[in-house]
């Protein structure tokens, strides 16, 4: 009790001795404060954000998932009040571009995981650039002209229902996944699922990923198609449904809501990373222009990207973006030529323009329906 | 009330109504969203949506759904509600709480309880399956999307119908047992043909909440793609990449568009309202009909709704909730666990979700009910243009479905700039809910009002009480019961709702319903059923407490 107090005490006299006298205690301060490596020249930008006191994050991700995360950052930052505010993706934009027109200030970080609506947002010029000191340690197509960083390296999966899907048939790659389907079209007839590129953004990116990828994807397509594949619209109708066995392959699917779920169900979910080629996603984050709070908004981004920030996203196998945590990742042991990361870049927008979207739409019934 | 009150009242209705209205209807002759600058007038979002085949395949199953469940809900309901209400059906007083909980779980949650006892892996399907080595029904066709959608609409026909019925006195259908006619008949021609107003009501509502189905489709047409209106919004979001106001602003129109014939229908059926009279300046006691031997077929019935519509679906979900795994292969003795109610406890801001959705339903739905009342009073016995424009007016925001609205309420708070402070607060959602739930408070209370004969406020007025006096001391102690069912049905919908909620809500103003919404998304399946299950004992056990005080109070 006493050394807490005392502690206490020492940390507050700290904080005003900085205030009123920076020039002299500067170096014992900001070793306290400026996290390792950084330059000192970073007080500034905490001592900026704890007059703003507030932080302001409009996020896809759901706040149970990060919950380690957050914590980790109120510790750090005590003085900033965190406001995380969980919705989904396409909820998030509308909010955003309503608030920004109306002027009133937006909030101060945009963190979500449809990449391609993210992207739409820094080009129509909404983001505001930071150099951020950690971006040295994340790749270079995470990186964005420093407004907008991949922040998660989640691999796109394979899962299957280990109870019902035998050894044998459990398929390795893409091309795996058809030949299965076409040897054995009536033991898979209704159980194969997917995401619904039609009904579903983020179905909708990966599958034109594959096609990027993977010239023989109609083919995978159509055999789908043959097998009666059923398409949905969330990961978590897709997931309990492979669980259960009423669907026993998912195709597509998020890595790290399977990953969690696996652990917590390992007798009944398996999972494979495709050896010839595994998309990665990443939850891409951006301070607005319009940010009310952006000094508290950079603190968070830097966390985010930290090696402890990381580290709380690895926890909830989202996979780290940081190039020296990589050995920790789901995809740590697969040779960087198979991964395909889904880079952070103006090509995400390729298909927001309607007539190639539509083009690709009809495509994608084609092939389904065999034609 | 006097005249220049009743206008003010039902102007400032008329405003709360049209302004997010009205911007979805200007937004849909525009090419961008309203609020950029360099926007145009146009129909291109109307040729866009009347060329869509996708469309007229959402409109075309929104109305089979919608006809479908009014076939089923509204004679069910109202069979329901006369032997709860008017017969001496043994059991009554522990049933009534139960026919209410399909209405207070959210119907995601609901269509997933159906998922994991009726689906493909479900396990009332694998049971079946290993008694009789077959399965006879498919839980993700179109057919039974419309008995689900149908059978848990009921409790909404009870509640309106219930509620008149218990204003009802005995003594037409104690004529009509004396001279010789059987429970069913008098129900059919006697005591449900007295508040026939009430069942048109609901009826036409119900219709209209199949218009704007989305838990259930979501969740049950996912598999088979089936779209309903409400789910093409979605579609057409993603058809386009963005989201695009203009074209979802269409579809409000084109639900509106059959929302205003369909209050013209109801109008023309209850012109003559005061037909149905039936609490008048005379004690009418009110005495159970006896039913004699038809008490079976009628329990029986009774049960097997409830089996169909409670117990499969909550089974499933609070099966869902203690056990980690289920389906093919899965012993589920194996598998409990409480770990996700320990997950559960750990969730952050969950006691203040829990707190602000009791809030927002208890005290919230009760500021609204006096909405209602004031709204109703405005109206009462006044025939004018004024009250045939209130008609038309309070079915209007249920025609956005609840994800339009959400937006559009958001969008006025956000740009008008007195609001804009109360946009980030509870008033804001209150303001929302209130609005989007009008019709449904509006019926219940007016569905009560149009039972009191003309001459017991006729008899107040010459004795000399002024009109606030009447509607104080007379108009509102004689539909108190009218009033209370109207807060039941405020606060379980207001406990469940979310979608409309979305974007007003903020850190600080979370609500259940919108927790359950985020988890789902991320197929955090555990939280959800884990959530649900506390959720429907909380307010479970509250309806059990206020059903036994409401007996009291007025039994």
């Amino acid at each position: 009790m006493r050394t807490k107090l005392a502690l206490l005490v020492a940390t507050a006299l700290s904080v005003t001795v900085t205030v009123a006298v920076p020039a002299f205690t500067a170096g014992t301060a900001q070793a306290q404060s400026v996290p390792a490596g950084y330059d000192p020249a970073y007080a500034k930008i905490i001592e900026a954000a704890n007059q703003e006191g507030a932080l302001s994050i409009y996020s896809a991700t759901d706040a149970a998932a990060v919950s380690e995360l957050l914590k980790g950052f109120e510790a750090l930052y005590p003085k900033i009040k965190l406001e995380y505010a969980d919705q989904n993706s396409t909820e998030m934009y509308n909010r955003f571009i309503s608030e920004a027109a109306a002027n009133t200030g937006t909030t101060d970080l945009m963190w979500s995981s449809a990449m391609d609506l993210q992207m739409k947002l820094v080009n129509d010029g909404y983001a505001q650039s930071y150099t951020s000191p950690e971006s040295k340690s994340i790749p270079d197509w995470a990186n964005y002209k420093n407004e907008a960083f991949g922040t998660t390296a989640e691999p796109i999966v394979f899962a299957y229902n280990k109870r019902v899907v035998p050894a044998a048939d459990v398929p390795k790659t893409h091309a795996d996944l058809a030949k299965l389907l076409a040897e054995k079209p009536d033991a898979y007839k209704g159980k194969v699922t997917s995401y619904d590129p039609e009904r579903s953004g983020v179905g909708f990116l990966y599958i034109t990923q594959d096609v990027q990828a993977n010239k023989n994807t109609w083919d995978l397509v159509k055999a789908m198609g043959q097998t009666g594949v059923k398409l949905y619209t969330s990961s978590g109708a897709m997931i309990e449904r492979l669980t259960s066995g009423e669907h026993t392959i998912g195709y597509n699917m998020i890595g790290s809501y399977v990953f969690e779920r696996q652990h917590k169900d390992p007798e009944s979910l398996g999972i494979v990373l495709p050896s010839d080629y595994t998309i990665v996603m990443s939850r891409i984050a951006f301070i607005p222009k319009g940010a009310k709070h952006p000094n508290a908004a950079k603190l968070f981004l830097d966390y985010l990207l930290s090696k402890q920030g990381q580290q709380a996203i690895q926890a909830r196998y989202m996979g780290s973006i940081r190039t020296d945590l990589a050995s920790a990742n789901p995809t740590a042991g697969v040779p960087d030529s198979t991964l395909r990361p889904i880079h952070v870049g103006p090509e995400l927008l390729t298909y927001l323009d309607q007539v190639k979207r539509l083009k690709f739409l009809k495509d994608w019934q084609k092939a389904l329906q065999g034609k | 009330m006097n005249r220049a009150t009743r206008i003010a009242v039902i102007v400032a209705m008329a405003i709360a109504v049209l302004a997010p209205i009205g911007l979805v209807v200007y937004q849909s002759f525009l090419d961008g969203p309203f609020f950029q600058p360099k926007i145009s007038f146009t129909l291109s979002a109307y040729e866009f949506v009347l060329d869509d085949e996708d469309f007229f395949d959402a409109l075309y199953n929104s109305a089979i759904i919608a006809l479908g469940m009014t076939a089923i809900a509204v004679p069910v309901g109202a069979l329901l509600a006369f032997l709860m209400t008017r017969t001496d059906l043994p059991g009554r007083r522990w049933i009534e709480p139960v026919i209410l909980v399909p209405m207070f779980v959210s119907s995601v949650v609901l269509a997933f309880g159906f998922v994991v006892s009726l689906g493909p892996a479900g396990f009332v399907t694998l049971w079946f399956k290993s008694t009789f080595g077959f399965v006879p029904w498919y839980l993700y066709s179109k057919w039974t999307l419309i008995v689900i959608a149908g059978l848990t609409h009921v409790p909404h026909v009870f509640l309106y119908t219930s509620s008149a019925l218990r204003s009802l006195g005995s003594d037409v259908e104690e004529a009509a047992r004396m001279t010789g006619a059987g429970p069913l008949r008098t129900a059919l021609t006697v005591s449900l043909p007295m508040v026939m107003p009430n069942i048109l009501y609901a009826a036409v509502l119900v219709f209209f909440l199949g218009f704007e189905l989305f838990g259930l489709p979501l969740v049950l047409g996912d598999p088979e793609g089936i779209l309903v209106l409400a789910t093409y919004l979605y579609k057409l979001t993603n058809k386009l990449g963005t989201p695009s106001y203009q074209l979802m602003a269409v579809v409000v129109v084109a639900i509106i568009c059959i929302a205003l014939p369909l209050v013209a229908l109801q109008r023309f059926l209850l012109r003559a309202a005061n037909r149905y009279v039936s609490v008048k300046g005379k004690a009418a006691a009110q005495k159970p009909v006896s039913i004699g031997v038809w008490r079976w077929p009628a329990a029986a019935m009774i049960t097997a709704w409830l089996l169909f519509t409670v117990v499969v679906p909550l089974s499933g979900l609070v099966l869902r909730a203690f056990v980690s795994s289920w389906g093919e292969g899965v012993n589920l003795f194996d598998v409990l666990t409480l770990a996700h109610f320990r997950e559960l406890m750990e969730f952050p801001n969950l006691t203040r979700g829990i707190v602000n959705t009791l809030l927002i339903a208890s005290v919230g739905g009760a500021l609204s009910v006096g909405v209602y009342t004031m709204l109703n009073l405005a109206a009462h016995r006044w025939p004018s243009g004024w009250t045939r424009l209130m008609d038309y007016l309070v079915l209007l925001p249920r025609a956005m479905p609840g994800l339009v609205a959400g937006l559009a309420i958001f969008w006025v708070f956000l740009f008008t700039p007195f609001l804009a402070p109360l946009r980030q607060t509870m008033i804001a959602i209150w303001v929302a809910y209130t609005l989007v739930w009008l019709a449904y408070g509006m019926r219940l209370v007016s569905g009560a009002l149009l039972q009191i004969g003309p001459e017991l406020e006729e008899a107040g007025r010459i004795v000399g009480a002024s009109p606030g006096r009447v509607s104080r001391d007379l108009t509102i102690p004689l539909i108190k019961v009218g009033l209370f069912s109207s807060w039941l049905l405020i606060f379980v919908t207001f406990m469940r709702e979310y979608s409309t909620g979305v974007y007003l809500l903020a850190p600080g103003t979370e609500v259940i319903g919108s927790l359950l919404v985020s988890l789902w998304g991320t197929g955090a399946v555990d939280l959800v059923t884990a959530l649900s299950t506390v959720n429907i004992a909380m307010i479970g056990g509250g309806l059990l407490l206020m059903s036994l005080f409401g007996k009291r109070s007025h039994g």
